[in-house]
């Protein structure tokens, strides 16, 4: 569009692109299109499954090393943040949970790298948050049976049917655009005051990035994961 | 309509909508603002839970915020992709 390439205001010098195109190819007549998302997302998933096989490799009853200490220590916050949130009966879940919550801190501070967070990008959170419906609807048939898990969906008066579906299907996509936002409005502001400074960008990008890079990847890491427990716990439809 | 293309027309309009759909940010600020406030409140009566209120408060924040983030979004996507602009051109 030709206007907006004449803007004098701010088209012209700040652009704001999705994630960059590493490579294109074909498969069965369909563009296939390679990220950045992608790639890093496959960089992160060697760092943490190096890192989380050094810490498991030769454990100990007894243990020695602060190597040990410190995998007991991260197993033990998942285990006990899943058994506070959903209850005792849900241990089983605290491998995902912790997957997730690792997964998705690593990739939101792959942002302080100099890479373009791949939790910016909508595809990647949107997975996470089909997958935790999926969770959702097997916890709810899993508890219920067939029949109590479609009488789960009347709950409290069968009126409600269509609200709840409406509201069923809305938690995975507010779940993701909560954390997409966060993360894509940091970058969009961090890159809007880098823009705005210019040559003069000294202090105040720094703070920025503190507040939305670091606090705000553990911030959302932890809730993406918190919801993803309440939502599971409160679909058990068993006594 | 003397000397304003309609192209102009429309990419103000969309700027104005874009701050007019950060006004849900009002909302949010209330929202954030009283979670805070009740956290400071529960900790104050009862300081040994105080770990447990911070990450309830933590998590009722990140919920109070959604509305916000969406207008952010939206109004990210009318300063940056000009859809509306893009559709009169493309037309």
């Amino acid at each position: 569009m030709d206007l907006l390439n004449k803007n004098p205001l701010f088209l012209s010098s700040l652009e704001i692109n999705g994630p960059l195109v590493v490579a294109e190819f074909e498969l069965f007549g369909i563009t296939l299109r390679l990220t950045e998302s992608v790639t890093v997302q496959w960089v992160i998933m060697l760092i943490l499954g190096t890192l989380f096989f050094i810490l498991g490799r030769n454990l100990k009853v007894k243990p020695e090393g602060k190597r040990q200490a410190f995998a007991e220590m991260v197993v033990t916050f998942f285990t006990g943040t899943v058994k506070d949130t959903m209850g005792g009966g849900y241990r089983r879940y605290s491998p995902y949970i912790g997957t997730l919550f690792c997964f998705s801190l690593f990739l939101s501070l792959s942002g302080l790298m100099g890479f373009r967070p791949p939790t910016s990008d909508i595809s990647v959170i949107l997975a996470w948050g089909v997958i935790t419906f999926i969770l959702v609807q097997r916890n709810r048939f899993k508890t219920g049976r067939l029949w109590g898990g479609l009488k789960s969906y009347t709950d409290p008066i069968p009126v409600m049917l269509p609200m709840n579906i409406v509201g069923e299907l809305a938690n995975p996509l507010s779940q993701s655009f909560r954390h997409y936002g966060n993360i894509l409005g940091g970058l969009i502001i961090g890159s809007i005051v880098y823009w705005a400074l210019g040559n003069f960008a000294l202090v105040v990008p720094a703070v920025l990035s503190i507040y939305f890079d670091i606090f705000g990847a553990v911030v959302h890491a932890f809730i993406f994961s918190t919801l993803t427990m309440v939502y599971v716990a409160g679909a058990d439809c068993g006594e | 309509m003397g000397g304003i293309s309609s192209e102009a027309f429309v990419l103000g309009a969309e700027v104005i909508g874009a701050g007019i759909a950060m006004i849900a940010g009002i909302g949010q600020g209330i929202g954030q603002g009283f979670c805070g406030g009740k956290a400071v409140e529960a900790i104050g009566r009862q300081p040994e839970a105080g770990g447990t209120i911070t990450r309830t408060m933590i998590v009722g924040d990140a919920i109070a915020e959604t509305t916000g983030i969406y207008s952010f979004v939206f109004a990210m996507l009318c300063m940056f992709l000009h859809p509306f602009a893009n559709a009169l051109t493309n037309r």
